[in-house]
């Protein structure tokens, strides 16, 4: 982190690495479209860069990186549906017209995006950083800026939602 | 899912996260952080202008930190003994307040001041 703040572009470079992956599924839940999700990845990590001055060296960077990851897919969503008033649902169920010719994994994956889309976005993003990313609940509070109590509601919420999508998926098969 | 997990549960529940962790991972990893880099080359003015100018502010402060404190070095003196004090004359009454049995009466003291 010091070597990256002192301009070292190699330190950099091996930070996007190792956050990459969940930078990039982080903007996944909020942005179901995965071009958008990407821009929307990569202006945060770049945008990393110049916040760095806020970051406070006491404190895990994983969960500050989330939240700066939170709010660019957040931006991205809200400036796209104010361009092309197009909702993120019907982004999604668009793309998952033939499960005929998709392997089962990927069909299960498609049907996963498409009941995170239709969860309420701090849902979505409570269930991914608690389930997926293994941050805890206060964590995830200070990335969303909402009490402790709200995302454990968010996350039982979330939840109970897909599981039972798991489980009829699991009946189909 | 899991059996053993409720929605209440406080722990991560690893079938639930893995379904999602493969439903949202991407691929490309390679591509993407290359592509984050290359962008990252595209903006040097925007980017480490900025941290080379922290790194340039932290110089400063360091600098003018230890310049404050050679300023405070230079003008330190050493408090003043007690043996100084006395031979310095302050006066009959600062004699009687230290090497009195009792404590000094407060117009010995406003009087020992109004000397000063």
């Amino acid at each position: 982190m010091a070597r990256t703040i002192a301009g070292d572009r190699a330190a950099f470079g091996v930070l996007v690495e190792r956050y990459s992956a969940s930078v990039r599924r982080v903007a996944r839940a909020v942005l179901a479209d995965p071009d958008d999700a990407d821009d929307a990845a990569q202006d945060a990590l770049l945008a990393t860069l110049v916040k760095l001055r806020q970051y406070d060296p006491q404190r895990p960077f994983g969960p500050w990186l989330m939240r700066v990851v939170a709010n660019a897919a957040h931006d991205r969503r809200r400036r796209r549906k104010v361009r092309r008033t197009e909702s993120l649902d019907s982004t999604v169920v668009a793309g998952g017209l033939d499960p005929e010719v998709e392997t089962q994994r990927r069909a299960l994956g498609r049907r996963l995006r498409e009941a995170l889309a239709q969860l309420p976005e701090r849902r979505r993003l409570a269930v991914v950083l608690f389930d997926v990313e293994g941050y805890s609940h206060a964590e995830i509070g200070r990335i969303l800026s909402i009490p402790e109590g709200t995302v454990r509601s968010e996350v039982f919420h979330a939840r109970r939602a897909l599981r039972a999508l798991l489980a009829e998926w699991k009946e189909e098969v | 899912m899991t059996p053993e997990f409720t929605p209440f549960d406080h722990r991560p529940d690893p079938v639930l996260g893995a379904a999602l962790r493969a439903a949202l991972t991407a691929d490309a990893e390679t591509a993407f952080v290359a592509r984050v880099l290359a962008g990252l080359q595209d903006r040097p003015q925007e980017y480490w202008e900025v941290l080379a100018s922290w790194a340039r502010t932290g110089i400063t402060a360091v600098a003018a930190a230890g310049l404050l404190g050679g300023l405070l070095i230079g003008n330190w003196t050493a408090p003043a003994s007690l043996d100084d004090v006395l031979a310095a004359g302050a006066g009959s009454s600062a004699r009687v307040m230290v090497s009195s049995d009792h404590p000094p009466d407060a117009s010995v003291v406003l009087a020992s001041a109004e000397v000063r």
